[in-house]
């Protein structure tokens, strides 16, 4: 069990489809990060708890460490790389800015993938429907008072017609 | 704010974090995300299943054959190329425990490695770590520091027959009579759980040879460029100049990246070895297995007082446990010499007895994370004011008020020599109360105990914050090998543009921002014409890096005394380009102004011209061109900031589980440079607190086992956990530190893991629950109530 057959996986990240031959047990979250020098998704525990690997595969967040890349075949994923335009941040990463809601940064792509779900399908949460949608990641630096705050700051923004930054 | 500040008044404004971009949209440059060079070979380690064992044989043969194996290498072949790690602690009773990278003949903890493979991909070293064989013959192994000094324990070094590394005493001269002649005494036991720093980005190193002959670069994910640098030249021998060490972005720290690990001596010795690049990356297990743990304390302690709940003497017996080896660099000299200088804080405790021991068990090793020995001694200082206050039927923050240091009383001098040199002590005091409406809490209480079917109590912390250490600070803890001084190197260009070297390493504090403030206020330049440089150590002169609470105090002083010796040189080569002499120069905008005619005045990057003989205008005389200036700063002993929690919490007296209702800081740091970012820092940090006193626990069988090697069993605060904070500034500058700065990024795990416990005391004081045992996770509040019973 040691270095089996590679075999051709396509998948498209953030709109780009691309096809690469790799190990069957090669995870998504290294597909990403190595095959395709996407490093925003970060690798906190690959045990599936800690939340900084989420990404969204066919729009629902996932776990990028737990999914083997041949198994999301042909699915579309997004990234935390997908989410601004060249020259704005999305409104979720500008209320993550505005609120102080990230220190380190390394949970931070993660949290703006579940809040970015979340708010998609919740777009007016209560403080208490938001905390427990955030309990998908872990923060380690800032005691989430602040990422509370940004989510509310950020449904906001997109309630109130605020998309100008919004990409696709 | 991105557009353009003025330069007046930067200090002490809430300025938005330039870091925040290229974090935000996935561009940070943590150790894993970095540039892998060609040829890069993947290092992975075999790690010991068994707490205590002799090694008797390893059979690498199969993994040897594996397509993709480079190389496996033991502890063996690590003697001529790292010599052993040893922390020097300069204390009578201290023990040093060498530590080989790798174990050679004995391993002494579950996690500690004992072969490396080289492999060409990590997958592949992976597959070979699980056909390594290694023949152990296991030994009984301890994981409780008490038990560990009893007789037929097992010894786990042969210098150390009783397992204790380090043992002190301190006493003042009235200790005995004093504490003879009190009132009252309340005396209890204390147990704080072990637990894990966790920054979320695990730790990693990358080495490689560099172009000059024999010179080495590492990246590795460290809080401490230069001490590790200055490490890897003792340990292997080359000289500190060829080394060059480079932290990137950092996924959180807390201290455990403040230590210097085996992994980082080893990928740089093999890096020069094989002369590839040595690529290293742990997962979580590893982390939670090597990382250094914190805290793990027993304390048997008690005060006396006066029947009016004055305390006149306080006396304290403390177990650390220092896990296997004393790690590196502080050992376990913070654990037991810290204690008696961390309080009596506040309070105006003239008489104490401390008699503090690290011991050695096969746990791993114990080191730096926020707030040190800090929150365990003032869980039970804080801890045992409550039982007083219980006891004498007082209010607990009246006794705290009685015996607290009044403004009128400042500068203090405390028994063990500690200066008080400012502080909000009091004021600090009365304005939580009245943010929580702490006295309408206590009224209510008798009838209000119990709402909804849940207990309620209100628990306080209040403590000082002693950080920002000097060499000295450090020396009468015994470390002898850790400095306790920072560098700035402020650079301006021929464009005007400033580039300032800080000798300091950010992992989230934001440095980056507030260095800019007090760069471009200091200097009388405009803020987005700053940009600051870390964390390596070919740009930055030397410090001694990052932690306990340090960036600001020393950092922040270091820029000052730069700023201070640039602005003169600004100032006279404007006075050459404005024809006036250099004293009715003003600096301003980054411009140069003449003050007698502010209109008349020059720009920095016209200065910049002058400086660097781009102007044809010419050169004032008897002066070196360039503009720069490199400053180092060492503050005295110690800073000392002052805080107070408050938290109201509830109980099921069923379930065991605890909620936070209600919670305020009040806290005190001195100057403040970016409020927004202080208050980042306490939330932060008084979650870590909130988490140690609920939740967080690294649990090891008797025999050192580890139980909790994942994060479903090592739990940590989720956003359902930490309430949000009420949170009040106040500020005392300190008069002995340059700018006034006092450190305040380990206070909220002071306060927040007694306050919490003292609330949860509080709740539970009807039942007779003894609550003296932290995290209280519901199943132990449970046993506490039926132990009770």
């Amino acid at each position: 069990m040691t270095t089996s057959t590679k075999c051709e996986v396509t998948l498209s990240v953030n709109g780009t489809r691309y096809t690469r031959l790799i190990e069957p047990r090669y995870l998504l979250a290294d597909f990403l990060r190595h095959e395709l020098d996407l490093k925003g998704t970060h690798i906190g525990c690959e045990h599936g708890v800690c939340g900084a690997c989420t990404v969204l595969i066919d729009g629902k967040t996932s776990r990028s460490c737990l999914h083997f890349a041949i198994a999301v075949q042909g699915s579309e994923v997004t990234t935390v790389e997908g989410l601004a335009s060249e020259t704005a941040l999305h409104p979720i990463q500008e209320a993550f800015h505005q609120s102080h809601a990230l220190q380190c940064g390394f949970c931070t792509p993660g949290f703006l993938m579940t809040a970015k779900e979340f708010l998609a399908e919740n777009p007016d949460p209560t403080e208490s429907e938001i905390r427990l949608a955030l309990t998908n990641n872990i923060c380690r630096c800032t005691g989430y008072a602040n990422i509370v705050g940004a989510v509310k700051l950020a449904a906001k923004a997109l309630r109130e017609g605020n998309p100008a930054n919004e990409r696709a | 704010m991105n557009a353009h500040e003025p330069s007046e008044g930067l200090v002490g404004r809430s300025l938005l974090r330039r870091e925040d971009e290229h974090l935000l949209r996935g561009r940070g440059r943590f150790l894993d995300d970095l540039p892998e060079p060609r040829h890069t070979l993947h290092l992975a380690f075999v790690m010991s299943p068994h707490a205590h064992a002799r090694i008797v044989g390893i059979d690498a043969s199969a993994a040897l054959s594996l397509p993709g194996v480079v190389a496996v290498l033991t502890g063996d072949d690590f003697a001529p190329l790292i010599k052993p790690v040893t922390t020097l602690i300069n204390h009578p009773s201290y023990r040093p425990t060498g530590r080989d990278p790798l174990a050679r003949d004995k391993v002494r903890f579950v996690g500690e490695q004992v072969a490396v493979v080289l492999a060409e991909t990590p997958y592949i070293a992976q597959d070979a770590i699980e056909q390594i064989v290694v023949d152990y013959d296991v030994l009984p192994g301890v994981s409780d520091a008490r038990e560990a000094t009893l007789d037929g324990a097992p010894q786990i070094h042969d210098n150390a027959p009783d397992n204790i590394l380090m043992a002190d005493e301190f006493k003042t001269a009235d200790f005995d009579a004093v504490f003879a002649a009190a009132d009252v005494v309340v005396e209890d036991e204390f147990k704080i759980g072990r637990i894990a720093g966790l920054s979320l980005e695990p730790r990693g190193c990358l080495a490689m040879c560099d172009h000059i002959p024999g010179a080495v670069t590492l990246y590795t994910s460290t809080q401490v460029p230069h001490l590790v640098r200055s490490a890897l030249s003792v340990h292997l021998g080359i000289s500190e100049s060829l080394i060059r060490v480079v932290a990137p972005d950092l996924g959180g720290g807390f201290g455990i990246k403040s230590q210097i690990y085996p992994e980082e001596f080893i990928a740089t010795a093999l890096a020069l070895k094989f002369r590839r690049p040595i690529k290293w990356v742990q997962d979580r297990r590893e982390d939670l297995l090597t990382s250094v743990h914190a805290r793990d304390h027993r304390y048997e302690a008690a005060i006396a007082a006066t029947k009016d709940g004055v305390i006149t003497a306080l006396r304290v017996k403390m177990y650390s446990n220092a896990g296997a080896y004393s790690s590196f660099p502080f050992g376990c000299a913070m654990e037991v010499i810290g204690p008696r200088r961390y309080v009596p804080g506040p309070y105006k405790i003239q008489n104490s007895f401390f008699r503090t021991f690290g011991v050695c068990t096969n746990t791993a090793p114990t080191g730096a994370f926020r707030g040190v020995g800090a929150p365990g001694t003032y869980l039970v200082l804080e801890g045992l004011i409550d039982r007083l206050a219980r006891r004498l039927n007082l209010d607990p923050l009246d006794v705290r008020l009685r015996n607290t240091i009044r403004p009128e009383e400042i500068p203090y001098t405390h028994a063990h020599g500690g200066q008080i040199d400012s502080g909000s002590y009091v004021p600090a005091l009365d304005r939580a109360r009245a943010m929580i409406d702490y006295d309408r809490f206590r009224a209510a209480q008798p009838a209000d105990r119990l709402v909804n079917g849940r207990l309620r109590g209100i628990g306080i912390c209040q403590f000082s914050e002693g950080s920002g250490f000097s060499t000295a600070a450090w020396r009468a803890r015994g470390l002898v090998a850790v400095p306790g001084i920072a560098s700035a190197l402020i650079r301006i260009d021929q464009d005007g543009q400033i580039l300032a070297h800080v000798s300091h390493t950010s992992s989230g504090q934001g440095h980056g921002t507030v260095f800019a403030q007090l760069v471009a206020e200091r200097l009388g330049a405009n803020y987005d014409d700053v940009t600051i440089v870390q964390s390596d150590t070919a740009s930055v002169p030397y410090g001694s890096g990052t932690f306990a609470s340090r960036g600001t105090i020393t950092g922040g002083g270091a820029i000052i005394r730069a700023a201070r010796e640039l602005q003169e040189k600004l100032k006279r080569f404007a006075g050459f380009v404005l024809n006036v002499d250099a004293s009715s120069i003003v600096l301003e905008g980054s411009r140069a102004r003449r003050s007698d005619a502010p209109d008349v005045s020059v720009s920095f990057a016209e200065i910049g011209k002058v400086a660097y003989s781009f102007d044809p205008m010419g050169f004032p005389q008897g002066e070196q061109p360039g503009l720069e200036a490199t400053a180092y700063y060492e503050p005295p002993m110690a800073t000392i900031g002052n805080a107070i929690h408050i938290a109201i919490v509830s109980v099921g007296p069923e379930d065991g589980s605890t909620r936070i209702e209600k919670y305020v800081v009040v806290h005190d740091n001195g100057t403040t440079i970016n409020p927004l970012l202080v208050d980042g820092q306490v939330q932060g940090a008084t979650a870590q607190g909130i988490g140690g006193a609920l939740m967080e626990e690294i649990v090891y069988d008797g025999e050192g086992q580890l139980l909790s090697g994942n994060l479903l069993d090592y739990l940590v605060p989720t956003a359902l956990d930490i309430p949000d904070f009420d949170l009040a500034h106040m500020e005392s500058p300190s008069p002995s530190t340059e700018g006034g700065f006092k450190g305040m990024g380990e206070g909220g795990v002071i306060g927040g893991l007694a306050a919490i416990t003292n609330a949860v005391a509080d709740a539970l004081a009807g039942t007779g629950a003894n609550v003296n045992c932290v995290p209280l996770r519901p199943s132990r509040i449970v046993e506490m109530m039926d132990t009770a019973k």
